[in-house]
């Protein structure tokens, strides 16, 4: 495919991400390089992912299945429900489309998080909370799937009560409006994560803002060692580094 | 069906009535009264504030977590046509034996009350489709009352009542409280506590158009009843909602209900 048919086919898909192609071409994403860069290193910064098998739920475009594959993911399954089924969704065929132009072959899989089955050591899991009408089950299905890590990235609410809990959400988002969903606190997503069988949680609010949380939550099987990066503002939730 | 058994002494009663735990006092004859850890009180009252708006006559009610049975009992006695009592956890657990009580008080009040073990997350439509859903005292044990609440609609043709728990009842935001472990009140089996804004989203979201509320009518707003209706619903059956009852759709019903703190 010439810059030219590139640019072309590029044009005629929905971007949420803002993907940098060969050729200068850059995907007119909602979402800058700069803040797909900034949760990359968030998200994939404080750990190694060389071997590991990555499951990317809520992967839109494809930004971090791309960012785990050349930071050494063995191997990625992209994931996506809403922005892949909508009318107005193109997002699956818009991520095999940005792979091929950067010469990665991809797994996908348009499905409700509830439907994703599998085993994986780290499970990204973007968005999930406020495009599900029922996040327990997601949740449920999605820790089913991660053996060692999970990196849960969320709109939260209630940030003001200490009760955990979730509050209802309507989203309009560009591939679809009216999109129910829910916005849990942080007390909620811990407990629940430590209920489906992680037993360390950490958190930290996303660089966008305290609009959004992202959790880390290890397995037991996970080495304790996997956490030496997560630096501030990281906090463990579960084992607080007690005053000194 | 109803089981025929010789008639025992009030003693002979009373002595396998003890052999068992109950969570439901039911009246088995006068003077006999099964010792549920819900007094006869609450009982009559919360059968009273349910069915006194419900015209059961010749209609067909599900009962889900039956326990000792009282509530299908009462909508027997009401005049539904058909009752199925459900549960599973209570029935099968160790201790509580439940199905164990709700058979001996049939036996005894001669009520034509069927029984199937149904664990509500394993609920399907091959069950069969019911006029009137009962879902009492179920919703906040439940650990994803979402997918059953989703169920429920599956099997529900007219009117599902919903009783349960509710907490957040400060705020103005559809949210439920979530319990890990045993916080509330000591017991690990308890989940989740809805506001009525939330009951109120979750229940549209699943088409029921009509929906009334009342508090809990010994214990107030700390538990909340539901009446939902689907468009099948007729007439007659939400005919007798009075002004013990609200109807959540109607504007600035929801923000009535909070709880200033």
């Amino acid at each position: 495919m010439t810059g030219e048919e590139l640019r072309r086919a590029v044009a005629t898909h929905r971007w949420q991400h803002s993907l940098r192609l060969p050729d200068g071409i850059v995907t007119p994403g909602a979402r800058s390089e700069a803040a797909l860069a900034a949760e990359e290193d968030v998200l994939f910064g404080a750990f190694n992912l060389r071997g590991a098998h990555v499951l990317d739920a809520g992967a839109a475009e494809g930004h971090f299945t791309f960012a785990a594959l050349r930071r050494g993911a063995r191997r990625v399954l992209s994931t996506d429900h809403l922005a892949w089924t909508l009318p107005n969704a193109g997002g699956e065929a818009a991520l095999r489309l940005a792979a091929g132009a950067l010469g990665h072959s991809v797994e996908t899989l348009a499905a409700d998080p509830r439907q994703v089955t599998g085993s994986f050591h780290v499970t990204l899991a973007m968005g999930f909370y406020e495009q599900s009408a029922n996040p327990i089950a997601a949740l449920r299905a999605l820790s089913a799937a991660t053996t060692h890590l999970m990196l849960l990235e969320t709109l939260q609410d209630a940030l003001d009560d200490a009760r955990p809990m979730m509050v209802a959400h309507t989203l309009d988002r560009a591939y679809g409006p009216g999109i129910e969903g829910w916005a849990p606190n942080p007390p909620l997503v811990m407990h629940m994560l430590l209920e489906m069988g992680f037993d360390r949680v950490l958190y930290r609010t996303h660089p966008e803002g305290v609009a959004r949380g992202i959790y880390a939550a290890l397995r037991p099987a996970a080495d304790g060692r996997l956490l030496e990066g997560f630096a501030a503002p990281w906090i463990n939730m579960t084992h607080p580094t007690p005053p000194a | 069906m109803t089981e025929t058994t010789p008639r025992l002494s009030d003693e002979a009663l009373m002595a396998r009535v003890h052999a068992l735990p109950w969570w439901h006092s039911i009246t088995l004859r006068p003077g006999v009264v099964t010792p549920g850890g819900k007094s006869a009180h609450i009982m009559a009252e919360e059968e009273a504030a349910i069915f006194a708006p419900l015209a059961l006559q010749g209609r067909s009610v599900l009962d889900i977590g039956a326990w000792n049975g009282g509530f299908s009992f009462a909508a027997k006695r009401r005049g539904a046509a058909r009752v199925l009592a459900t549960d599973s956890y209570i029935w099968k657990h160790a201790y509580w034996r439940g199905r164990e009580g709700l058979e001996l008080a049939r036996a005894e009040l001669g009520l034509d009350v069927e029984t199937a073990i149904v664990d509500p997350p394993a609920l399907t439509p091959e069950i069969g489709i019911f006029d009137v859903v009962m879902f009492l005292g179920v919703f906040y044990h439940l650990y994803d009352p979402l997918d059953v609440m989703e169920r429920l609609r599956g099997v529900t043709r007219q009117l599902l009542i919903v009783e349960t728990h509710q907490d957040a009842l400060d705020d103005p935001r559809p949210g439920m409280v979530f319990y890990p472990g045993d916080v509330l009140l000591g017991d690990a089996t308890n989940w989740w506590g809805p506001n009525p804004a939330l009951m109120l989203r979750l229940l549209q979201r699943l088409g029921f158009r009509r929906i009334h509320y009342r508090d809990h009518p010994t214990l107030g707003r700390v538990r909340g009843i539901y009446a939902a209706f689907t468009d099948e619903a007729e007439p007659s059956l939400h005919a007798g909602f009075d002004a013990n009852w609200t109807d959540l759709t109607a504007p600035g019903a929801v923000d009535a209900l909070l709880v200033r703190t």
